[in-house]
């Protein structure tokens, strides 16, 4: 399943307006995701990766450059449903169930719901919530909300799928669990995906390209490549070689 | 659920010794002589008048649901329009204020004037719960999550589907709250039309006909059933919220900023958007009476009472008695406010110090929040005879009750980390409360003045109105016996605007202070 192009980035700059001051968010962010691709967007709090993300998402609108998904502008994109999202927080609907709430972007779009109950149903499963369907967010653990949001972000079958800090509410042994089955996920829907996190070893392990930022004003300083071969298990945690890459996009961090 | 069940039952225990307490003082006719029978007595006068109650309690229910469901159906769509229109909001400002504001028993004789049959009543009561319900609209939608409308946005959902599919499931709750302290409102405005109105049925009717004669167990009994149907409007919809809240509470904190709302764009344009709506209420005014085609002669537009205040030739004697009615009113609305607020805020400090107090007050204050308290003025006529002291007592019981439940309820809001570091550096209880908690209150202290506002000048001209024979109240009742309309025009137009005057400068005074401590106003 290869799409036209995945996502392209080209010089885009943000600078927001606020009580007459002027701040530079973005300045001259390019990346390019190829059809199928994962990558993760890396960089210290406040230096516009989200921002990157909401620009593409048409949240947000850049102050200049341009933003292809699938060869579309984003508002396109959204509106056609070629993109997923999810987000830091599961940010679910407490009074929907969570087949519901899955079904939510589909309702957005003017979807029939009942035409994709199989869809729905297959992707709950999917995230390992079979027999949950009826129950409400608020009787699930924070993991299990967090994996109703993947199954959201899924259920329009993008051909992109963005994920703002997917896990970033989660403890570390609950995130690495959750990073291996999104790996899983992910292959199957065959989607490209685009990742911002401020996790070193999550970004590493999922991505086949990870995109050092560094902030004030926000740019791309680095783009590391990720070799190791798919499908990656989680013995690859404790790896040399691993660790050899997870220093090395470290020390760009770090402004090396 | 202990603690609840505990809490409860001392409730019921301290409500029960009242109740005893009652009745040993009724039946000792210890209370000007025998102005507070006992409760015994009540319930039996109670049981002699069952006749005449039906009609009456049927008239007032009538008045008050329709004047509840036309008003909320209006202020929820309000609230909608002003929730997505924020350009709106400030438009409508004005127009919010003095519905907020106005005094409903000022209003009660002109919708008289220019309404017909149970109109007024219904008017009436659907202005006291139009801010309610408008405003927990307002709030109850702008506080939805923003990262589910995120998510919505993210598929290209516009406006409509935002408002649809999040915003207006999650401010159920924040409405419903909403209605619950409206109904009593409704209950409220259709009593005070049915004072100021006149005609045969209605339980304001009935209180009003009775008052003449001396028979204080009738008086008690009307204002017992009066605030039992107030009392169980809140409770249903108490009942209801409570059904409907288990499925909804968000399951996390929302910790995403919603996007500014300060004042924005040129000086000039915010200069006159803040013109349009100071003049919005008036030309409301002006374009209702042109409406409603009401003869000229008895329906006045504000020229009209500019006229008759300032250049017909008997402008100079109408200047001299609404000047001299309104320096009797104002000095005693300050007063009472400021010796209501005064307490409450004692009482509610105190209870950081001595919890067991608002343990065993919360109960009755909260209580007395669902009663339509001005209302029940008759019964302390009674207890107090028709003085200057009844007009002080109905201001600070009117004053007092609110602003303690708000204030309560906001102090018990301070975090008790933040009052446990200065006791961690060994500080006093009253240092801790210096640097603590009475800062962190005044926020509530303000929100609570603000609240009290409209219902002290209420409470005084209601006083005046039917006992003391001074003041702005009187002279509205005088009015209405001379025909003298100008009058009762001027007097309703002067006691809304001193009322929104008065709000706007304690919102004025309360960003400027907050502002310089760097909290948050509640509004």
């Amino acid at each position: 399943m290869a799409w036209a192009e995945g996502i392209s980035i080209a010089e885009v700059s943000k600078i927001f307006t606020g009580r007459g001051k002027k701040v530079e968010a973005l300045r001259d962010v390019s990346l390019t995701c190829p059809a199928g691709s994962f990558t993760s967007i890396i960089g210290p709090s406040g230096c516009g990766k989200s921002t990157v993300m909401r620009i593409a998402l048409g949240l947000e609108k850049a102050s200049g450059g341009e933003v292809r998904i699938s060869g579309k502008a984003p508002f396109e994109a959204t509106r056609d449903g070629v993109t997923g999202v999810a987000f830091q927080d599961a940010a679910l609907l407490p009074w929907r169930s969570v087949r519901r709430n899955v079904e939510l972007p589909l309702q957005v779009l003017g979807r029939k719901p009942a035409a994709h109950a199989d869809q729905v149903q297959r992707l709950i499963e999917l995230v390992g919530l079979g027999g949950y369907e009826n129950a409400l967010p608020g009787e699930l653990s924070g993991g299990m909300r967090q994996r109703v949001a993947i199954a959201r972000a899924l259920v329009t079958d993008p051909q992109v799928l963005f994920m703002d800090e997917p896990f970033g509410a989660l403890d570390q042994i609950l995130r690495r669990q959750m990073n291996v089955e999104l790996q899983r996920i992910w292959a199957e829907s065959g989607a490209t995906a685009l990742l911002v996190t401020h996790g070193i070893d999550e970004a590493v392990f999922l991505s086949d390209r990870v995109v050092v930022m560094h902030a004030a004003p926000g740019r791309v300083v680095d783009v590391i490549d990720v070799p190791f071969e798919r499908p990656r298990k989680p013995p690859l945690f404790s790896d040399p070689a691993f660790h050899k890459v997870c220093d090395h996009v470290a020390e760009v961090l770090h402004g090396g | 659920m202990a603690v609840e069940a505990l809490w409860r039952s001392r409730g019921l225990r301290n409500a029960l010794l009242l109740l005893l307490l009652w009745e040993l003082v009724g039946q000792l006719a210890l209370v000007a002589s025998g102005a507070l029978p006992p409760p015994s007595d009540v319930l039996i006068r109670l049981w002699q008048d069952r006749a005449d109650y039906p009609g009456h309690i049927g008239a007032t229910l009538y008045a008050s649901t329709l004047g509840f469901l036309i008003g909320n159906v209006v202020a929820v769509l309000a609230g909608v329009a002003f929730a997505m229109s924020p350009l709106l909001l400030r438009l409508f400002r004005g127009i919010n204020i003095a519905a907020f504001a106005l005094p409903p028993i000022a209003i009660a004789p002109i919708l008289t004037l220019t309404l017909s049959g149970m109109a007024p009543r219904v008017t009436l009561a659907a202005l006291g719960v139009y801010f309610v319900t408008m405003t927990a609209t307002v709030i109850g939608l702008s506080q939805a999550d923003s990262r589910t409308e995120d998510v919505v946005r993210a598929y290209g959902g516009g406006r409509w589907s935002r408002l649809w599919l999040v915003q207006f499931r999650g401010a159920v709750p924040s409405i419903l709250a909403g209605l619950r302290i409206a109904a009593p409102n409704a209950v409220l405005g259709a009593i005070l039309a049915e004072f100021g109105g006149g005609g045969r049925w209605g339980l304001g009717s009935y209180l009003l006909g009775s008052l003449g004669r001396a028979e204080p167990d009738r008086l008690w009994g009307i204002g017992l059933i009066a605030t039992l149907i107030a009392g169980l409007s809140y409770a249903g919809f108490a009942l209801l919220s409570r059904s409907l809240l288990g499925s909804t509470r968000a399951v996390t904190l929302n910790t995403a900023v919603p996007a500014g709302q300060g004042p924005s764009g040129h000086p000039l344009r915010r200069a006159a958007l803040a013109l349009a709506a100071m003049l919005l209420p008036f030309a409301l005014w002006w374009a209702l009476i042109k409406l409603s085609g009401a003869p000229s002669m008895i329906a006045k537009t504000p020229g009209d009472v500019l006229d008759y205040l300032f250049f017909a030739s008997s402008a100079a004697s109408a200047r001299a008695s609404l000047l001299e009615a309104m320096a009797q009113t104002l000095p005693i609305t300050f007063l009472g406010m400021a010796a209501g607020l005064a307490f409450a805020f004692a009482l509610a400090i105190s209870t950081r110090l001595i919890p067991r107090v608002t343990e065993a007050f919360m109960p009755v204050a909260l209580i007395t929040q669902t009663m339509p308290l001005v209302a029940l003025t008759p019964l302390l006529v009674l207890i107090l005879g028709r003085g200057t002291s009844l007009t002080l007592w109905i201001t600070i019981s009117v004053t007092f009750f609110p602003a303690f439940v708000t204030l309560a309820q906001g102090i018990a809001l301070v975090p008790r980390s933040a009052e446990d570091l200065p006791r961690a550096y060994g500080a006093s209880r009253w240092t801790e409360m210096r640097m603590v908690t009475i800062p962190a209150s005044l926020p509530y202290l303000f929100a609570a003045t603000r609240l009290t506002v409209p219902r002290a000048l209420l409470g005084v001209m209601i006083a005046e109105w039917l006992a003391t024979g001074q003041g702005l109240g009187n002279l509205l009742n005088r009015s209405r016996g001379y025909m003298d309309y100008g009058m009762i025009w001027s007097v309703a137009a002067v006691s809304v605007i001193l009322s929104v005057a008065f709000y706007q400068i304690v919102v004025l005074a309360e960003r400027h202070v907050l502002r310089r401590l760097g909290m948050a106003t509640t509004e």
